[in-house]
């Protein structure tokens, strides 16, 4: 939006403001958005996450990506490349903040360590924020966002896409009507074969581009992969949880990784739900799934698509008199049917023409909806928090191969 | 591979190039096709992967599911480690572009363009626009013979589900309704793309391919790959660079009604080429071959046109070409092919009377065909 007319409506709006006319408020009321207009949007962390987001905000009427950020000199021509135009560079976020004065938005892509400085100093500078999950490394950070998008007044949405994908909305909702009874368990996987290495053109640079392997930078698999099943068990439960087994190890690559290519977590729920989670990157069978197990059926979502199971009946049921009269076989044979697997098909999940889409996609234009209407995004703070604090104690639990209980960790929460 | 980087054209099927007839090209006669351009790469028998920087690098391949057929990707690396991450890296670059492009995933972007666009423009990426753009170009300069709208023809004649029936009247003038090129309105200003008539889909099933190799291309390239082959199911080839010593990689291009010999070997470097053919896709109706491939212009199977092999700067182009010069035949692949830089064609004709081999700026040896 244009300066001149941001300042004026700031300071129309200032006659109305609940807010004390602080230094802080300034700031913000100079980043006020018209609904109108056209969004204009930054990235910091231009690396394959922050490009594929930035492509999709794209896609959003309005929309343009004025300012890149990032550390590693080649990202900004491969982000050029994806706005199509010669787009301001930045090398320090704190320059982009204070220098790109015509931003609304920023997309935080940055490696998760970062990810706190990033965002509250974005919120800061009065911009809103689509900060990629985890939404913090600690619990410190997770605090410390929640606490800046309250004071900034902005929007904050977390990268937890999958909270916009239809077949997970629909089976969610089915799911809290009751269709599969009293849900006492969510299994969640996300499992690959690969060594989850980006290629380097440099030794110097291992650090910088495949930070998801050391600790310094990175919650590995749990933060990378397992906070969006974690948010789903939180979604499915309605509560977040108090407690987390963990284990898991460096297994598969001995390549002077720090964090784990295999890590399990058990976490609890105060109303006795338990999910269980693991991500493994040496066996690719089981894929993506989040298996949801009620009392009266099953529900599969994986990142395409979901599918519903029931429970075989067990009810009494009126039996042909011929039973009788045929008598019943004995033998040393366990039966072992009650106990196979089912592998007939489930009842898919329909989505109605013209509403399926692409996750990422429907994240970020949700987020864009909430930016201009002034509404909280579903994924807001709060759902991110409830996520990325369970990633960081998870990873406690996990590195630790111990039991963690989060009252124990959460003292500072607000 | 053979190190020399030679092809494997025996060398009594293969003549001099000197039978030049015309401006247009070469005419050999006698032809019938039967393949689409095979890759014929013999490895050696040890793949090393010794992790040694002064050894010299080794070649490596991979070859995975992708855009309806198999993609498969040869490249020279220093060791096994580096191949599987430029490998994944390259993949999973597809397989973005293919979650972008599949009409067969709801969850597209060019699904979310079919399904919106005939209501309001839509927004969409430089990237998704420019592709689209491109493929609308390539139906101003085909005089649509290229046409990315021409899905409810494939439909109509069964060739998206079925092999291929006549279709009824009646379906034939819906479905003519529902293409063309034309209709589709790009604002390159706002970046939008909409549908002027009821119906329309867009489908860029004769370019992503193309497309996405150039893309994968393009992520080695900037890993610091020099020399690597990326292939989708043998239609379509995109090379960086050349085998170690040698002068590309070596592609044949079958004789179309005998494999096993080699119509042409081309090595092929820092270019592309893509192949269409009917001999494997076609129906028969009282005794008239139908190739699976639509002439949008007439509404019909091209006729006549039995396999083609374009080579051109890019596989987004040769994808798009391979399949526009199969529609245009002789004279229009001759007139646009010669219009374009880098460029070059091999057609096999076979129109009931004379078959013939028709070469467009093809500047490596053709083979003489079997009587």
């Amino acid at each position: 939006m244009k300066r001149r007319e941001f300042v004026a409506a700031s300071a129309a709006a200032a006659g109305t403001s609940l807010l004390g006319l602080d230094a802080m408020a300034e700031t913000l009321a100079k980043r006020r958005f018209s609904p109108s207009d056209e969004l204009n949007v930054g990235v910091i962390g231009v690396g394959s996450r922050g490009k594929y987001m930035m492509q999709l905000f794209l896609r959003i009427p309005g929309v343009r990506v004025t300012a890149l950020c990032d550390v590693y000199e080649p990202r900004f021509a491969e982000g050029c490349e994806i706005t199509g135009e010669d787009t301001p560079a930045y090398h320090d976020y704190r320059q982009m903040l204070d220098s790109a004065s015509d931003l609304d938005a920023v997309i935080v892509a940055s490696p998760l360590s970062f990810h706190g400085e990033h965002m509250v100093g974005s919120l800061e500078h009065g911009l809103h924020v689509y900060g990629e999950k985890a939404m913090g490394f600690t619990v410190d950070d997770c605090n410390a966002i929640v606490g800046a998008t309250r004071e900034s007044g902005r929007r904050l949405q977390t990268g937890l896409q999958y909270r916009y994908a239809p077949w997970y909305r629909e089976a969610i909702q089915r799911i809290r009507s009751g269709e599969i009874g009293h849900v006492t368990h969510v299994y969640g996987y996300w499992h690959r074969n690969y060594n989850w290495r980006r290629p380097v053109p440099d030794p110097s640079l291992e650090r910088l581009i495949n930070w998801r392997l050391y600790k310094e930078y990175s919650g590995g698999l749990l933060a990378e992969l397992g906070s969006h099943q974690i948010d789903i068990a939180n979604w499915i439960f309605d509560e977040e949880p108090t407690s987390v087994i963990g284990t898991g190890g460096i297994t598969f690559y001995h390549d002077g990784r720090e964090t784990f290519d295999n890590v399990q977590a058990v976490f609890s729920y105060p109303s006795g739900g338990t999910h269980v989670f693991s991500s493994i990157i040496g066996n690719h069978n089981v894929g993506y799934q989040i298996n949801i197990y009620g009392t009266g059926g099953s529900v599969k979502l994986t990142l395409e698509d979901g599918a519903f199971y029931y429970e075989p009946a067990r009810a009494n049921s009126a039996v042909p008199q011929e039973l009788i009269e045929r008598g019943v076989h004995t033998s040393a044979t366990l039966s072992t049917s009650g106990d196979m697997p089912y592998r007939g098909p489930g009842l898919q999940i329909e989505i109605p023409e013209g509403e399926a889409g692409n996750p990422s996609f429907l994240a970020a234009a949700a987020f864009v909806r909430s930016v201009r209407n002034g509404t909280r995004p579903f994924a807001d703070a709060q759902v991110g928090w409830k996520s990325a604090v369970a990633v960081a104690l998870g990873n406690e639990a996990i590195r630790g191969k111990r039991y963690v209980e989060f009252a124990d960790h959460l003292e500072s929460k607000e | 591979m053979d190190k020399d980087g030679q092809g494997r054209a025996s060398p009594s099927s293969v003549v001099s190039d000197q039978s030049s007839v015309g401006s247009t090209g070469y005419q050999l006669d006698g032809v019938l096709a039967r393949r689409a351009a095979l890759l014929a790469l013999l490895f050696s028998s040890g793949i090393a992967s010794t992790p040694c920087s002064a050894a010299p690098d080794s070649l490596f391949h991979e070859a995975r599911p992708a855009m309806g057929t198999t993609v498969e990707i040869l490249l020279y690396a220093s060791t096994r480690d580096r191949a599987a991450e430029l490998f994944e890296a390259a993949f999973q670059e597809i397989e973005r572009v293919e979650a972008a492009l599949s009409t067969y995933r709801s969850t597209s972007e060019i699904s979310r363009i079919n399904t919106t666009a005939a209501h309001r423009p839509v927004v969409t990426d430089p990237e998704v626009f420019g592709l689209i753009a491109r493929a609308l170009e390539y139906g101003r300069r085909t005089g649509s013979a290229f046409d990315v709208t021409v899905g409810p023809l494939m439909k109509a004649w069964g060739f998206f589900l079925g092999d291929g029936h006549y279709p009824s009247a009646d379906d034939l003038s819906e479905a003519r309704a529902k293409v063309g090129w034309q209709h589709v309105a790009l604002d390159s200003a706002q970046r939008t793309i909409r549908f002027l008539t009821p119906g329309l889909e867009l489908d860029l099933g004769g370019i992503g391919k193309g497309f996405a190799l150039d893309c994968a291309a393009r992520v080695l390239r900037r890993h610091g790959v020099d020399s690597a082959l990326l292939g989708a199911g043998q239609s379509s080839y995109m090379a960086i660079g050349a085998p170690p010593e040698a002068r590309g990689w070596p592609i044949i291009v079958p004789s179309p009604h005998n494999p096993a010999r080699a119509l042409s070997t081309i090595q092929l470097r820092d270019r592309s080429l893509s192949t269409s053919g009917s001999n494997r896709q076609y129906f028969e109706v009282e005794g008239q071959r139908y190739s699976h491939i639509i002439d949008p212009r007439t509404a019909e199977p091209v006729t006549g046109m039995v396999q083609v092999t374009v080579i051109a700067p890019t596989a987004t182009d040769s994808d798009a070409l391979s399949t526009a010069l199969f529609v245009l035949g002789r004279e229009g692949a001759a007139a646009l092919i010669e219009g374009m830089e880098g460029s070059a064609a091999l057609l096999v004709i076979d129109d009931g009377g004379e078959k013939e081999i028709v070469a467009i700026q093809w500047t490596e040896r053709v083979a003489l065909m079997d009587k």
